[in-house]
């Protein structure tokens, strides 16, 4: 049986399997129990990579079927601090699966910065899970997150930029029409004063995220990145994802979240 | 043998052969004369010779030989018959058009036909259920009937029971049509936009026209068999389509709304899957329901208040302006069914048209209709209602009675309701005019309540911000007032309809308020095809969701699958917009159905007898009428138990709701558990949901039915008749109010919801829209189980009043004339069955008690 390697970045986890990225997904959103639910984000780690991380010796020695043959869903290598012994050239595709167990693969770009906004929303994934607002874009955010000569940083980072509706380039904006954050009235005070002290360049508007992130809000992508190293992964727009994602699109807009 | 009959009635051939023979039958009758009654010259009809027992003697089809009735009278009676014949050949047109229409790829045949399957066998299911009951109540309703004429009581049993299969036949046919519509609708959407919308409308037609047709159809023969003794048939028509209908509001809406709430909370709150996936075992139960709750229900009871307008019209037409008086609302009605067969027709929309512009189509044939039917009225009343000015209308004249005219000659009318004619009288135009209006009002007072565009509902979602109770609140407020609005929208109609023969005696008024009903309901093709647009706009939805093969779409044309969904989309808010105004004419044609059925109740208490009621004078009336006050404490006692009853069914319904979602819920997290069907290998067991959502529905139906027709029954035998005529009026009062509270609250409810999902206060997934969709789960059950059951139940306990009220004037405790022990029996048995409904609306079923044996351990 072939093995995968997965990166899980909820929770951060190294993960064999036999499972395909599409069946591992809605193992790891459904499980096998009827009330396990929830979404997951993953990318495809190369299996045969040569590495010093330990756990990746002990892919084929743990990873093997169960004694009826079936297949090993999940074999945990590691459960802290993952992402930080990954090489951002292992990551392969990212896969995005919805609380019934739909997945979309994503695959990685070449990055093109946005253009068109002022301010950015940023939710962190992986090590931590602030959302933060920024005025960098998110090379800038990666680098400024992973630079070790500021007091606060962490060695590698995994996020996605999220919707910011009008206020991305108005922060006076009525209409916040699709925005579905919780505490709006904060996030526009954060915004404000990112605008007052310029030399600022990020503001965290919520500590620690806990609920699901709506996907629908993911605007551009999702990059996982260290230094000037940044892995992109577009999005496709809501309208290519109903017409060739359809599944999984109406899936995702099923969902409550933050 | 009734699936025999349909399959025979459905056969071109001897559809043919029956439709010829049904003609040749008429025709005949009208040349025959002499076979069917006295030779021209002779008396016939209520002034033939009395019989042996002192009433007058009876003929069938005496009004042929009735020197009473002139020749174009006749030839007008036959010309509606063939209008009706003609708005039922129109929808077998518009049937083979619907029919002939692309059907799709095999994947999306696959899913209408497991919709349809379910449909039919819930309808089957209905009617083995309900047909023996229809058997026994007809025949009771044989021996029960006060006069010893054989004729009278074959009449009114007879016709009963076709009132019942017309009323199940609309049922039954529109939704197999709207079952075979939303395939073709989801199959156009593909192509065009107007080809879709154009074949969802007709769909609607179909079943707008079948209700024309036959409610017309059904009037009229009685009338040309009965003549002016048509009274006992009349009521026995207008019950049996209000009794099915009762049934199918009743069962349709638990059905609907178990199988709806059972797909969300498996679907969409524990397993986080959208509406309609494949995955989901209630899907299809869910898109089933659609068909029997909005479509079979929603026609059956509209089909009854159309039965009951004209059986009312009819009644007090005789007691007032004589056989013309019942002649017009005939021809009336076949004014307004030609109105609808052209204005119906000219629906159409365009390749690239929206949701506006395909509503304002759907709007312009409501005006279009409206405008041929008034314009009909006015020149049917100027060319009919001319009265002799030397005499009075009404037969035994008494000093009141001459207050119908002024001064007692018609000619002293004022100039508005003669136009300066002498012996014109123009006052039931007038108040067909008024009805007219009434429903275009009622229409805009639903969508101002309940429309995303408008600011009760905005002000919903805004609320949704500050989280689930505040919608709940505001909801509340939204529902209240509307009950208002609709209240004196009402009361508008009403009073004008009371100044049209202001002075003239209160039966008058009565004609003039059942003539209202009869404007009214004058569109029911166009207000019918409006309604079930909405349930085959949704269904086709739904089947664009489950059938379309995205992919293959794509591949054959860049966007050609988004552009088909969008259309969908369209077409489905369309159709929410359309079915949610048409529930304002519904609940208010029950309103104006029961005030006129009320008229007829004072009657038949003032006389003494049913039969005797084309005796009364107006005096008799009036002095009847003045015993109904409040003061009186029966009266009022009867008051404050009618005004508890529609709480009461509504409480049952809701609880029947839950209980049928419990075990959905049940099933659905069973076939959950297998891996398979939840990874989408192998297809859920679709059946078995709609089978549990058949038999529950059809279980859960008898409580509230032997609600309806037991409590007035019980009330009547035990306080009296002075206490059954405030039982109505408390009833009429509280059933109306509830009814548009249920209406419209939930159905603000929902557009909150669907403004919040368009991308406004945080749009889908956001805490208002949690809050919203607490809003819309809160208001399901309210807006399309229990509000929409509450017009026919009005109208069942009005007519089953109506019914025993010669047995209950006899037997009852209070002033009964007869043995009261016999209506204490009757009382006590009643009073027993409702007792043992009240205790099954509260018990818990094996099923949920296993379930929570589960959750304990």
């Amino acid at each position: 049986m072939k093995i995968h390697l997965y990166l899980s970045l909820n929770p951060e986890a190294l993960i064999a399997s036999h499972l395909a990225p599409e069946e591992f997904g809605a193992y790891l959103a459904v499980g096998t129990q009827k009330y396990s639910r929830g979404q997951a984000m993953f990318f495809d780690i190369d299996p045969a990579m040569q590495s010093d991380y330990p756990p990746f010796q002990e892919i084929g020695k743990r990873c093997v079927p169960h004694l009826d043959g079936s297949p090993r869903r999940s074999t945990y290598l590691a459960i802290y601090r993952v992402l930080e012994y990954v090489p951002v050239a292992a990551l392969g595709r990212l896969h995005l699966a919805t609380h019934d167990g739909r997945v979309l693969s994503l695959n990685p770009a070449p990055y093109t910065p946005p253009v068109d906004r002022c301010f950015h929303l940023y939710q962190e994934f992986c090590p931590v899970t602030p959302r933060v607002v920024s005025t960098l874009d998110p090379a800038e955010f990666c680098q400024r997150l992973t630079d070790p000569t500021v007091p606060v940083y962490v060695p590698k980072i995994a996020f996605a930029e999220l919707a910011l509706g009008k206020l991305a380039t108005d922060l006076e904006s009525a209409d916040v029409g699709n925005l579905p954050y919780s505490g709006l009235q904060h996030l526009r005070d954060c915004l404000r004063e990112l605008n007052r002290k310029p030399g600022k360049p990020t503001k965290v508007t919520v500590r620690n995220v806990r609920d699901d992130v709506l996907y629908r809000t993911i605007q551009g992508g999702v990059y996982a990145g260290q230094g000037r190293e940044l892995k992109f992964y577009p999005i496709p727009t809501p309208a290519d994802l109903d017409s060739a994602h359809h599944e999984w699109w109406h899936s995702a807009q099923a969902s409550f979240g933050s | 043998m009734f699936t025999t009959l349909i399959k025979w009635a459905r056969h071109r051939r001897t559809n043919t052969i029956f439709l010829a023979a049904m003609a040749a039958f008429f025709v005949a009758a009208f040349y025959a004369r002499p076979l069917f009654g006295h030779s021209a010259g002779q008396q016939s009809g209520p002034e033939a010779p009395a019989a042996s027992n002192g009433e007058p003697a009876f003929r069938f089809f005496a009004l042929f030989s009735d020197p009473k009735y002139t020749q174009l009278e006749l030839v007008a009676l036959m010309v509606v018959l063939g209008i009706a014949i003609a708005g039922l050949l129109y929808a077998l047109l518009l049937a083979k058009q619907v029919k002939a229409a692309d059907q799709g790829t095999p994947r999306m045949q696959a899913i209408a036909a497991a919709v349809r399957e379910g449909a039919d066998a819930y309808l089957a299911a209905q009617f083995r259920k309900i047909g023996p009951l229809i058997g026994i109540i007809t025949v009771i309703l044989y021996f029960t009937t006060q006069s010893d004429l054989g004729a009278f009581k074959f009449g009114r049993a007879g016709a009963f029971a076709v009132g019942a299969v017309f009323s199940w036949l609309v049922g039954f046919v529109g939704m197999r049509l709207a079952t075979t519509g939303n395939l073709r609708v989801a199959a156009a959407a593909r192509r065009s936009y107007g080809e879709a919308m154009q074949l969802g409308y007709r769909t609607g037609t179909v079943t707008g026209m079948l209700t024309d047709g036959l409610g017309l159809l059904g009037g009229t023969l009685i009338f040309i068999a009965y003549g002016e003794q048509a009274y006992e048939a009349l009521l026995g028509f207008g019950f049996g389509g209000t009794l099915l209908a009762l049934f199918m509001r009743v069962g349709g809406g638990i059905y609907t709304k178990a199988a709806d709430v059972g797909a969300d909370l498996v679907g969409k709150i524990e397993k986080n899957i959208p509406e309609d996936d494949p995955r989901n075992a209630a899907t299809i139960a869910d898109n089933v329901g659609d068909n029997v709750g909005d479509c079979a229900g929603m026609a059956a009871d509209i089909f009854e208040s159309y039965e009951v307008t004209i059986v009312a019209a009819m009644i007090l037409g005789l007691a007032t302006f004589g056989h013309k008086g019942v002649i017009f609302p005939l021809l009336v009605r076949g004014i307004g069914v030609l109105g609808s067969i052209i204005s119906t027709y000219t629906v159409k929309a365009g390749p690239n048209d929206t949701s506006d512009t395909a509503l304002k189509s759907v709007h312009n044939g409501f005006w279009i209709g409206s405008i041929i039917s008034i314009v009909g009225f006015f020149a049917l009343g100027f060319a009919y209602l001319r009265f002799n000015p030397a005499i009075n209308l009404l037969r035994n004249a008494s000093p009141e009675d001459i207050a119908n005219f002024p001064n007692t000659v018609p000619g002293n009318l004022p100039a508005w309701a003669n136009f300066g004619h002498a012996g014109l009288d123009m006052r039931p135009v007038l108040t067909c005019l008024i009805g007219v209006i009434l429903a275009i009002a009622l229409n805009k007072v639903t969508s101002y309540y309940t429309h995303t565009s408008h600011a009760p509902v905005k002000g919903l979602a805004k609320a949704c911000q500050t989280g689930h109770a505040t919608n709940i609140i505001q909801g509340f407020a939204v529902g209240y007032e509307s009950t208002v609005a609709m209240v004196v929208v009402i009361a508008v109609a009403i009073l004008l309809s009371y100044l049209c023969y202001l002075g003239t005696p209160p039966l008058f008024v009565a004609y003039g308020v059942a003539m209202t009903g009869i404007g009214m309901l004058t569109l029911t093709g166009n207000t019918i095809s409006m309604d079930v647009f909405g349930p085959v706009a949704d269904n086709a939805n739904g089947i664009g969701e489950m059938g379309y093969d995205a992919e293959a779409m794509e591949k054959q044309e860049k966007g050609s699958y988004k552009h088909a969904r969008q259309i969908l989309a369209d077409l489905d808010a369309v159709g929410n917009t359309t079915k949610a105004e048409t529930k304002g004419i519904a609940i208010g044609s029950a309103v104006i159905a029961a005030v006129s059925l009320f008229a007829s109740f004072i009657a038949v208490i003032a006389v003494g007898s049913e039969e005797k009621i084309s005796q009364m004078t107006t005096g008799q009336y009036i002095a009847e009428a003045g015993k109904l006050t409040v003061a009186h404490p029966m009266v009022f006692i009867g008051f404050l138990l009618g005004g508890a009853v529609p709480f009461l069914f509504s409480s049952m319904l809701i609880r029947a709701v839950g209980r049928a979602a419990f075990l959905i819920v049940k099933e659905c997290r069973d076939q959950f558990r297998d891996a398979d069907i939840w990874s989408g290998k192998k297809k859920p067991n679709y059946g078995r949901v709609v089978d549990i959502c058949t038999s529950t529905a059809q279980k859960e139906l008898i409580g509230p039915g032997f609600l309806a027709i037991l409590t007035p029954i019980a009330v009547g035998f035990l306080l009296g008749t002075q206490a059954l005529g405030g039982f109505l009026a408390g009833m009429i009062l509280t059933g109306q109010l509830l009814a548009v509270f249920m209406a419209n609250a939930g159905g603000a409810w929902d557009n909150a919801k669907k403004l919040i999902e368009d991308g406004h206060y945080g749009g889908k997934g956001s805490e208002a829209h949690k809050a919203a969709v607490t809003g819309d789960t809160v208001g399901d059950p309210l807006k399309d189980t229990a509000g929409p059951a509450i017009n026919p139940l009005i109208k069942v306990m009005n007519m089953v009043s109506l019914l025993a009220l010669g047995l209950v004037i006899k037997y009852n405790l209070i002033t009964g004339t007869a043995s009261r022990v016999v209506g204490l029996v009757v009382a006590l048995l009643c009073a027993a069955a409702i007792g043992w409904s009240i205790w099954q609306s509260k018990r818990e079923s094996k099923e949920l008690q296993e379930m929570e044996k589960q959750f304990e351990q």
